[in-house]
């Protein structure tokens, strides 16, 4: 059964962290990159996110992920090694093209900010198993029908994928063409998404039902089958991210006239 | 009066005109296993709904008359409350699955962690309604992994956990197999046993005959009878209704094969062979 986590089941230091702890590590680490822009500190933020990727044994799985964010990142070098407002510093030319010092090591902080960025989500999705991140969420307060909604999507999309393509063989048994060339195509996309759209509305109803018949908007406490696990020393690196934090907005706040 | 009763219940959908409920009138008795016929749009599913509430509460439209669930009027209550008196389970096993559960054990907790039950009253429930269903072996798949038969378990045993003094379905056997079937009314039959009372719509009128009670008969969103199969299934007027008997009582009733203390007609091979033994030996002195 194909559900669309990237979750990736190993047991290491991070598989062994409250999920929120990760959560908040994203927070903070993405937070510190913007308040103290300065390319020496946001690439060692950077490397310590790389670090804790290797620690929890997912560092191959970033690599495509990362892959998917370089085309991003080429635009970002380009556009700002040329066109950065500050641009004075000649650094070298290729021909007609001249790419200017102050651009690209704005350019560099931006890199930076993304992989780091990236990576931290990566550290987050990977070693957390998201039905376990949602229900820590729902027991501090988060409403339930969101909870629902974020642990049942990754469920429903492949589901939903799976009736498209019955819609689409039948169709296809019924004589439409939905192979060939865009014209053909295109033809193709209206009986296919009517049905496909007129079903899910009529399975989402009865999944209403389902949950309503089941309490499901019951206004009584909730309770949880599955058990926190117990974490040790989370207390103490929350209490380290956040001084980080904090540290790195008093740091801005004293530097602001320099 | 019985943990069910209905009194003059009329209802519409919004936005129609015609009555899909119609001055609906009975009573059912605790343990009592009801089995609901009628033809496609006779209003099977809406009475079921307005068993469970979903009428008036989910679905709105005009509503009149009464519907008493263990004496608790089920249109000054909600859903959540009425739930856990009386389950509903439908006909597509698929969409009665969450989504939002990575196992068939986390999918059973569902309702009780709504009904905010501490852990171990959970596991222990869980558990037993694992084992009447007999899918304690699947308990670790996910539940869209499942045939439809085995989904279809599931969903009576989500609901079964709960507890529910009434077990409503609507068609659960219309999506599967023969063989799914027959494990769903196995499962029934089982629960029938544990003394709850059952609804069932259904269109297998054979199956029916066997296991069921009672027989309310509708058309047209009216009551047209509601008493024991060889009665209901006696009537001469069935096809006029768009029913037919089941093979039993048709080939009873071509060859004039009657239970002679009351005139019906058999429902099932056990009372037909009953009868064909009695008459046998009629002949025989």
């Amino acid at each position: 059964m194909s559900t669309m986590t990237l979750y990736v089941d190993r047991n290491s230091i991070l598989h062994n962290t409250h999920p929120l702890t990760k959560l908040l590590y994203v927070m903070v680490s993405i937070a510190i990159t913007y308040i103290i822009p300065e390319v020496t500190f946001v690439f060692t933020v950077a490397m310590i996110t790389l670090i804790l990727l290797i620690l929890g044994k997912v560092f191959r799985k970033i690599v495509p992920i990362l892959g998917l964010s370089i085309i991003l990142i080429i635009s970002i070098i380009i556009v700002q090694g040329f066109f950065h407002p500050e641009n004075q510093t000649e650094l070298f030319s290729l021909g007609f093209l001249t790419f200017y010092q102050e651009g690209l090591s704005y350019a560099a902080l931006l890199t930076l900010r993304v992989m780091n960025m990236v990576m931290s989500f990566g550290i987050l999705i990977l070693t957390t198993r998201h039905d376990e991140l949602v229900e820590a969420l729902i027991k501090k307060g988060l409403s339930p029908k969101i909870g629902y909604v974020l642990l049942s999507v990754l469920q429903l999309i492949p589901q939903m994928r799976a009736t498209m393509g019955k819609i689409t063989d039948a169709q296809r048994s019924r004589g439409m063409e939905t192979e060939g060339n865009l014209l053909v195509r295109m033809k193709a996309f209206f009986p296919l998404i009517g049905p496909v759209v007129l079903n899910s509305l009529n399975v989402t109803r009865e999944r209403a039902i389902a949950l309503e018949v089941r309490g499901f908007n019951a206004n009584r406490q909730r309770s949880f089958l599955n058990v926190s696990k117990e974490y040790r020393y989370q207390k103490l690196v929350q209490i380290l991210l956040w001084t980080a934090l904090i540290a790195a907005i008093v740091w801005r706040i004293v530097t602001w006239g320099s | 009066m019985g943990i069910i009763s209905v009194e003059n219940l009329k209802y519409k959908y919004p936005d129609t005109d015609k009555l899909v409920l119609n001055d609906l009138s009975f009573d059912v008795e605790q343990g009592e296993y009801i089995g609901l016929i009628g033809k496609n749009t006779a209003g099977k599913s809406t009475l079921c709904f307005a068993l469970a509430g979903l009428v008036p509460h989910f679905f709105n439209g005009a509503y009149g008359g009464k519907v008493l669930i263990n004496e608790l009027e089920v249109r000054q209550h909600e859903i959540g409350e009425i739930s856990s008196h009386v389950g509903l389970v439908f006909e597509n096993p698929f969409s009665q699955m969450t989504g939002s559960k990575y196992t068939v054990y986390e999918e059973i907790a569902f309702g009780l962690e709504n009904m905010g039950l501490d852990r171990e009253t959970m596991i222990h429930r869980i558990d037993e309604s694992l084992e009447l269903l007999d899918i304690t072996g699947i308990q670790d798949k996910n539940p869209f992994d499942l045939s439809g038969g085995q989904m279809q378990r599931v969903a009576i045993a989500s609901v079964i956990a709960m507890k529910p003094d009434i077990l409503i379905l609507d068609e659960p056997t219309s999506q599967l197999d023969p063989q799914g079937t027959d494990e769903v009314f196995k499962v029934i039959e089982n629960l029938r046993k544990e003394g709850i009372t059952i609804i069932m719509a259904e269109h297998k009128i054979d199956k029916m005959a066997g296991y069921a009670d009672k027989i309310l008969f509708m058309h047209d969103g009216k009551l047209i009878d509601y008493s024991s199969p060889g009665e209901v299934f006696s009537r001469d007027d069935l096809e006029d209704y768009g029913m037919t008997a089941p093979a039993v009582t048709r080939i009873s009733k071509s060859l004039g094969i009657q239970n002679k203390q009351n005139g019906l007609y058999p429902v099932t091979l056990k009372e037909l062979s009953r009868e064909i033994g009695d008459t046998y030996e009629l002949h025989r002195n």
